[in-house]
């Protein structure tokens, strides 16, 4: 970063004027709160586009990316987490905890650079970075949906494997205390088929807590991950966020900011209505019957 | 240095038609040159079609020239759009959509005549209203233009027919030339349109050698050769500047052959590049950018404003040390704010090596003085200490601070270094003048001016004498290099400018750092000169045999047909 010595002192102060920073932090306040009423977060000061249209620009690849990977994450984690906890420190749950902590422990960034070197670089089987190959626009639609899964194969998988650590972890904990219920010991006793026992009577007891991790993980969905989208270019919105902060952009970082509040509330008052699906104990209303 | 040569003059009449005859000529020839080369290789003729991918760390943001301030915009709107001039490859000004021009009333008036034979991307002609036009949004306050400084000496705008314009000047102002670089907006797609959010900001359209064709944010932006470009078509059918934001992936992409053009780190350039893989398929270049990393020292500051003082850590710095150990040698020491490339710099000013005894003698002059032997120097019981202020996010700057660090120890004086994020390092420490000193890098054009960075006039909260440095005397010959268009005399005015500061050291100049680009091999017809590599992209081309982007081609132009049935 450098100066420009070509930009004035009055063109700078000129530029403040126009973008409305001259005025004092409470009337732009006042005026942001204003705008925000009816949704407008108004311009970005980088590029002069609104920031909506930046918005739906970037979302659509974040929102993929997220829900790919969170899919990836439960479709694994939760039997990864249900059979380390049918024989708790037994080898396999051993070696599934060792696993995944070393996705936890190894840093994000290098662990997408090593899968870059190795698949992308050495073997060629899978595109460096980037979401689109350069021919992208002439594919026919079938082409573009290939190319793109193509893409999305190594950062999924990356950002895949560093999550499950965690997920795993709340399920297997959760699945140990459902296990030594007496209800497990009767389904046993009634001769049912374990992995019947597993999955339809202990998971659905054991999903309480993780209910809990999906509502608090839906502003994770659009939030975007900064080191992986810049590892693997992606235009996703945790670049955006972390461009925009760079940039002093303050329209786009108030507007994420304050989309990320809302998504916040809203995902904790979606946990709290999926508690009182996956657990009747729960429901207020029904109790007073 | 390069001999004077007579066409860099700017004299009252220039550039009438003979010389653009003899530029043709000289043009034709290097043509020729090329040919005869290609020849050998492969074809006669250039070919046309491929694609140049060049990779870039940052996205633009606006693709207008007036409000395009980031490089990344620069370098888009720079293939987009044309200036009325331009730098040729020696760095001289020529004309560009200006078939020629005159400078008259000492410096007062000029006078451009517009190309006859420029269209704009939608075909319509280009004429002289659309620079009136550019003229206008330059100096329009409701335009967030940063370049408006420029002509703010103009006193009034003429046009005289459809193809010339005349701009007359309060005092003669020799930047001016340069400030006309500036890329001309056509005045019938643009008139009516609030600039700062027009739509036409990410779909521009303009005059230059490549056609706008798509734009998707933090991933590519795609141009296409204008076919009916004023020089003649570029044969490198497709540019596309590819946004890879992270330094390792952009290496790795270089390592696939993924990417045609980047700009290399001193460090990837010396250590990295050096695969059997990038030797045989890419070419490395090296050329002297415009800019100079230097010390700043708050002059207000009475340590610092001891000349003894700043004269000593001139001798104590060790700069070809940073330049070997930072830049792993891809740079040169600076003496003062020009490259040794350009005409402004003075060869007679020696570059001072690394002596330390003298620099202690200096220090002891100036009273300084290690007299409780725990290996610091004081004065008047003060240890000599003091914190460089630099930017986070520039390794080369952060380690340069640690080798200055360790050269003023041996000294006597205790640095502390404090890396510090942009935005409020500038704004309260820079604007506030809470520094001792700074290490920073000003990138420059290449007109020599410097009068915003070190007149004494330029010293108010925001400006660029942040140093406070005043010398009636450079004072007086900035003005003087300001007004005057000869560039002979602009010479010497300058030379003096380079000896006075090298002298009185308000900076200590460290290094000019290299530009090191990496292209892949199959290019032909790249020349290097002192302005880089990238002045002739319309004559690169590659031979048939290597086309790297071919099926892109064949299906586009499939699509095209098909478009137009």
């Amino acid at each position: 970063m450098q100066f420009n010595p070509k930009a004035s002192l009055e063109a700078r102060a000129h530029m403040e004027k126009l973008l409305g920073l001259d005025q004092p932090v409470t009337v732009q306040y006042v005026n942001w709160l204003r705008r925000l009423i009816r949704f407008d977060f108004d311009r970005s000061f980088r590029d002069g586009r609104l920031v909506t249209e930046i918005l739906w620009e970037r979302f659509p690849v974040t929102l993929a990316i997220n829900v790919l990977t969170l899919g990836f994450t439960f479709l694994f984690a939760i039997p990864l987490g249900v059979l380390a906890a049918v024989k708790p420190k037994g080898l396999f749950d051993r070696a599934t905890t060792f696993l995944v902590f070393v996705g936890y422990s190894i840093p994000g960034f290098w662990l997408a650079l090593l899968g870059i070197t190795f698949f992308g670089v050495h073997l060629r089987v899978l595109p460096v970075s980037g979401l689109h190959a350069l021919d992208y626009e002439v594919l026919p639609w079938i082409g573009r949906l290939g190319d793109l899964l193509w893409h999305l194969i190594l950062p999924v998988g990356v950002m895949t494997f560093i999550s499950l650590a965690g997920l795993s972890r709340y399920v297997r904990s959760s699945m140990v205390n459902v296990l030594r219920q007496d209800y497990i010991r009767t389904a046993y006793a009634k001769g049912l088929k374990p992995w019947r026992i597993w999955f339809c009577h202990g998971l659905r007891n054991a999903l309480l807590p993780i209910v809990t991790i999906v509502g608090l993980s839906l502003p994770d969905l659009i939030a975007g991950s900064v080191v992986m989208e810049t590892v693997f270019s992606l235009p996703g919105m945790g670049r955006l966020f972390y461009d925009a902060v760079m940039a002093r952009d303050q329209n786009v970082v108030m507007a994420l900011v304050t989309i990320g509040a809302f998504l916040t509330l809203i995902g904790n008052l979606l946990a709290d209505l999926a508690y009182a699906w996956a657990d009747p104990r729960i429901r207020v209303g029904e109790s007073q019957r | 240095m390069r001999p004077p040569n007579p066409k860099g003059h700017l004299r009252a009449v220039l550039f009438g038609r003979s010389q653009s005859l003899l530029c043709l000529i000289v043009f034709l020839s290097a043509l020729h040159a090329s040919r005869a080369q290609a020849e050998n290789s492969a074809s006669a003729v250039p070919s046309k079609g491929d694609a140049l991918v060049e990779a870039s760390i940052g996205d633009a943001s606006r693709l207008l020239p007036i409000l395009a301030s980031d490089s990344s915009s620069g370098e888009i709107v720079g293939l987009v759009f044309n200036g009325l001039l331009k730098y040729n490859e020696r760095l001289e000004i020529v004309g560009d959509l200006a078939q020629n021009w005159q400078v008259t009333d000492s410096g007062l008036t000029l006078t451009f005549s517009l190309r006859p034979d420029v269209r704009w991307h939608d075909g319509k002609p280009l004429n002289a209203q659309d620079v009136r036009f550019t003229y206008e949004r330059l100096i329009d306050p409701a335009v967030a233009t940063p370049f408006s400084s420029a002509y703010e000496l103009v006193d009034s705008f003429e046009v005289l027919d459809e193809r010339t314009v005349r701009v007359r000047y309060r005092e003669p102002f020799a930047p001016a030339l340069e400030s006309w670089m500036m890329g001309i907006i056509p005045q019938h797609l643009l008139a009516g349109e609030d600039l700062n959010t027009t739509g036409f900001l990410r779909h521009p359209i303009g005059t230059g050698p490549y056609r706008f064709k798509r734009w998707k944010s933090g991933e590519l932006i795609e141009l296409t050769a204008n076919e009916d470009y004023f020089e003649h078509t570029p044969y490198i059918s497709r540019y596309l500047y590819r946004i890879i934001p992270d330094q390792a992936t952009l290496f790795l992409e270089l390592l696939t052959g993924n990417i045609d053009l980047a700009g290399l780190s001193p460090l990837q350039y010396d250590r990295q590049t050096d695969s059997l893989y990038l030797r045989q398929h890419y070419r490395k270049f090296r050329y002297p950018s415009f800019g100079f990393a230097y010390v700043g020292y708050n002059l207000q500051d009475p340590r610092f404003s001891d000349i003894l003082v700043r004269r000593a850590f001139e001798l104590a710095i060790d700069k070809q040390a940073i330049v070997d150990g930072v830049l792993y040698g891809l740079g040169k020491v600076a003496t003062g704010p020009y490259p040794q490339e350009s005409w402004a710099y003075d060869p007679q000013v020696q570059i001072k090596g690394r002596n330390p005894q003298q620099a202690q003698q200096l220090l002891a002059e100036a009273g300084w003085a290690d007299r409780d032997g725990d290996g610091i120097v004081e004065k008047d019981g003060k240890p000599f200490q003091f914190t460089l202020l630099t930017n986070q996010g520039n390794e080369v700057r952060r380690q340069a601070a640690e080798l200055i660090q360790r050269h003023l120890k041996e000294i006597g004086v205790d640095v502390k270094i404090r890396i510090l994020e942009w935005s409020s390092f500038v704004h309260e420490f820079i604007d506030k003048r809470r520094f001792e000193a700074v290490l920073l890098a000003w990138s420059l054009s290449r007109d020599p001016d410097l009068y915003d960075i070190f007149h004494s006039s330029k010293t108010k909260t925001g400006e660029y004498n942040f140093v406070s440095y005043n010398n009636p005397e450079v004072d007086r010959l900035l003005v003087e290099g300001r007004k005057t268009f000869d560039q002979e005399s602009r010479r010497a005015i300058y030379h003096r400018i380079h000896r006075i500061l090298a002298e009185e050291q308000p900076y200590t100049f460290l290094y000019v750092a290299d530009a090191l680009p990496i292209l892949h091999g199959r290019f032909e017809g790249v020349v290097p000169a002192p302005i880089g590599i990238a002045y002739n992209l319309i004559d690169w081309h590659v031979p048939p045999a290597k086309h790297r982007y071919r099926s892109i081609q064949k299906s586009e132009s499939r699509n095209q047909k098909s478009e137009i049935r």
